[in-house]
């Protein structure tokens, strides 16, 4: 018995590791005796823990079938999808079986990823049928849906059940909604969990002196923060710029630096509209975000006004700084003593910072912004079968088979990778860090997932960043970037913004939903 | 040619104008030898002590950057250097060749009206971004896009009204009367032109032809709209070295800037005599 026990710990070690496919996994269970059902409970279950869950495996086999049969009937035996550049290495270990098995080829056109949205749009004129499956960002659906170049899923996903809502292996709400569907139908199936996190160094907040003289001077102990103020006094405590070492390495960079404002924004209980698509922002809540960044300013890292994501990750893995916000990837980033030479080992995650409302109580929000997910092109000649490729890649269990191979940009976002995660994400992100992912997603607000997205952040990241540079005051950039709205909400039709920022606010986390009072809107 | 000592006060001005002009070539050339360790170091290195030809080998095998733990590089560079090069070759061998028909047209012989220069140039008063996607509509109707003909042909649309300016000008300054004497020796028109103007002005031809390569040779939203898979160029191919593990490759872009840098520097040196003389001519109005 002890010698089976030991073939089937082997066989799960090695299909662990990712050196077997979950087909060869279930024969090989089946061979030493152990039912598929079982063997599907191992593989998937975290670390090994006997929890069956078969049902799991049921987005996966449906969108399989539908493969089967798309392909079969296929006249063009390529698939062809448009994807950022830095993001193939999640699908190219699939590419084999859909030749093999289905016959159909995988074709990638990668593009720079500020730039698949204007392919988009491209096609939306073109029409030129290159592409199937298109990969955007949230944001990108209302105007792609709006101008007919991406399909409405809905029908296929009712007919099809990806299980977007499930409680288990669902998307976590409220990036279920927010960063799938478009005036309450579905637009695209998310693939990337793109939520920002607070990483701290945890080897600074266990150093016992550090710890008594944090104590001794603010009277309370060290550790991660809770609130911004609380961040605030961590990044001045922590900043020694004299050893090259800094509070934060939080962005002021262009581009980047309106999410910085609009997690502080939504913490303090605004939202970036009202419920008749008014701009908020320009408030006082907002003015005392943008005057809080200012005051940050000081203990940030020299470079956070040129910071790219790459180059941020980079400066925090080799120690340059106490703590950093970060998209899922750049935890990875800091776990891996290759980019993370002075980090590894040494973080502290946590949520995002929570803020005071008026009322007094806390508020937690975090931002899902970007977040990849996949859309069927309108002009592909396999809609179907591109469908198909979407849910199967986003099915619970292949995503989380997805998710952990280098070279991708998915990250955790159903409920299994972080709740019930395989052995494999576990390695790649760590227990700790997969419950903070848990915990911030689901008080995550999204970006502006509405009609002219792109053209409200750009405005609202060009004034924000013309206040942290001292060009403009908080008030003056705040009432530029209001004017603004109100020209590209006039220009788009306020009905149409409306009624998609309705659709988006119903779905938001319910201290959020209260705080701002979107709970009243109708 | 007259020649003169500089004083040390403008060798020091001449040495801070090169220093701005080549920092940049400098920057390049280190970053396209550095282990990826070095691309981001702070303080920047600035010149490495472990060189190596990896980035280089990258923009060809795609995994050769595995052994310093970057993976996720999918594409070789070769497509795009070789879709560079036909496409730029191409175009500025048809784009100089039209210019200077309607150069030699408009100089000589006063085709078309007195506007029709200006007709010409009218064609690069609309900013590339405002067209790109009319031209995107356009071939695709005529199955031109992701194509090395709708590019070339694009690439001569877009070059062509200053090689008919340029070259109008070099034949402007040339007399006609040297034109006239040939053909009075018995020269047909056809002849007289090529024999006698276009040898006369072929320092202006490869200053020009030079310009229009480099337009070619560096053009980005053209390539970047028309290109799906079939077709790269290296402008294009630069802004795709971005990895989820490593972020961008700067020392890859940097390896295929030193690539493209190439052709133009063999060119410019073997043509310089001429590029010298073209610069010059027709500084002074007759």
């Amino acid at each position: 018995m002890e010698v089976k026990n030991g073939k089937i710990r082997k066989v799960c070690d090695t299909y662990d590791a990712g050196g077997m496919s979950r087909r060869s996994f279930l024969k090989k269970m089946t061979a030493l005796g152990v039912t598929a059902l079982i063997a599907n409970a191992v593989s998937l279950s975290p670390l090994g823990a006997a929890k069956a869950f078969a049902a799991i495996t049921g987005p996966e086999e449906r969108a399989w079938e539908l493969a089967k049969v798309a392909a079969a009937k296929a006249t063009r035996k390529t698939l062809t999808l448009l994807i950022p550049t830095g993001s193939i290495g999640n699908m190219t270990p699939y590419v084999d079986k859909w030749k093999n098995e289905l016959g159909i080829t995988l074709e990638f056109i990668e593009e720079p990823d500020e730039v698949v949205h204007t392919k988009g749009m491209q096609e939306a004129v073109a029409k030129t049928g290159r592409y199937d499956v298109m990969m955007p960002t949230a944001m990108s659906y209302p105007d792609w849906i709006d101008s007919g170049v991406i399909y409405d899923l809905t029908d296929w996903t009712e007919k099809h059940q990806p299980d977007l809502f499930d409680k288990q292996w669902g998307v976590v709400f409220p990036a279920s909604h927010h960063a799938q569907l478009y005036n309450g139908r579905v637009a695209g199936l998310l693939n990337d969990g793109d939520q920002i996190t607070l990483l701290c160094r945890g080897d600074y907040l266990s150093d016992p002196a550090k710890a008594k003289a944090f104590e001794d001077k603010y009277g309370y102990k060290l550790a991660v923060p809770k609130t911004w103020k609380e961040y605030f006094t961590l990044a001045q405590f922590m900043h020694d710029p004299a050893k090259g070492f800094y509070g934060s390495l939080e962005y002021r960079s262009p581009y980047y630096v309106k999410w910085m404002f609009m997690q502080r924004l939504v913490s303090k209980g605004r939202l970036y509209f009202d419920q008749d698509v008014n701009p908020t922002f320009n408030s006082e809540e907002g003015v005392a975000a943008l005057e809080d960044m200012l005051a940050m300013n000081p203990y940030l890292h020299p470079d956070a006004f040129n910071f790219t994501w790459s180059s941020n990750y980079n400066a925090f893995g080799r120690g340059e700084g106490f703590m950093n916000i970060v998209w899922p990837s750049g935890f990875k980033y800091s776990m891996n003593p290759a980019t993370g030479p002075a980090t590894a080992g040494k973080i502290a995650p946590t949520v995002m910072p929570a803020d005071t409302t008026k009322d007094g109580t806390l508020l937690y929000a975090g931002m899902f912004c970007w977040g990849y997910g996949y859309a069927v092109s309108k002009y592909s000649a396999n809609p179907e079968l591109a469908y198909a490729y979407a849910q199967w890649m986003t099915s619970p269990t292949i995503s989380a088979d997805a998710i952990p191979y280098l070279g991708g940009y998915s990250d955790p976002y159903r409920v299994n990778h972080m709740l019930e995660p395989t052995k494999r994400l576990v390695d790649t992100y760590t227990l700790p860090y997969l419950k903070t992912l848990y915990e911030n997603i689901v008080n995550t607000v999204p970006d502006f997932c509405v009609p002219g997205g792109f053209e409200y952040q750009d405005a609202l990241d060009k004034q924000v960043h013309a206040c942290m540079t001292g060009e403009k005051k908080p008030k003056e950039a705040l009432e530029a970037a209001a004017h603004a709205f109100e020209r590209i909400t006039r220009r788009i039709g306020k009905d149409k913004v409306k009624k998609s920022w309705l659709a988006l606010t119903k779905n938001l986390a319910e201290p959020i939903k209260k705080a701002s009072g979107a709970d009243k809107w109708s | 040619m007259l020649t003169r000592k500089l004083s040390p006060l403008q060798m020091a001005i001449m040495a801070a104008a090169l220093a701005v002009v080549l920092f940049p070539v400098f920057w390049i050339l280190m970053t396209s030898i550095k282990p990826p360790t070095d691309w981001n170091a702070s303080p920047a290195i600035w010149v490495p002590t472990k060189p190596t030809l990896v980035n280089f080998k990258t923009l060809f095998d795609p995994d050769a950057l595995r052994e310093y733990g970057v993976g996720g590089v999918s594409q070789s560079a070769t497509k795009a250097v070789l879709g560079s090069l036909l496409a730029s070759l191409v175009a500025t061998a048809l784009s100089v060749a039209i210019g200077l028909l309607a150069a030699i047209g408009i100089s000589r012989y006063g085709n078309g009206s007195k506007a029709t220069p200006l007709i010409i140039l009218s064609g690069r008063m609309f900013p590339p971004a405002a067209i790109a996607v009319p031209f995107v509509i356009i071939f695709s109707s005529i199955g031109l896009t992701d194509s090395y003909v709708g590019l070339i042909a694009i690439y001569v649309a877009a070059t062509l009204p200053f090689s008919t300016w340029m070259l109008k000008s070099f034949v402007d300054d040339l007399p006609r009367e040297i034109e006239e004497a040939a053909m009075i020796d018995g020269l047909s028109r056809l002849r007289a032109h090529l024999t006698v103007t276009i040898p006369l002005i072929r320092g202006g031809l490869f200053a020009t032809t030079m310009f229009i390569f480099i337009l070619n040779w560096s053009e980005f939203m053209f390539a970047l709209v028309l290109a799906y898979s079939n077709i790269s160029t290296i402008p294009v191919q630069l802004a795709k070295y971005v990895t989820a593990t490593a972020g961008t490759l700067y020392g890859v872009q940097a390896a295929l800037a030193v690539l493209a840098m190439v052709p133009l520097v063999i060119v410019g040196y073997l043509i310089q005599s001429h590029l010298a003389r073209g610069m010059t001519f027709g500084a002074i109005k007759q």
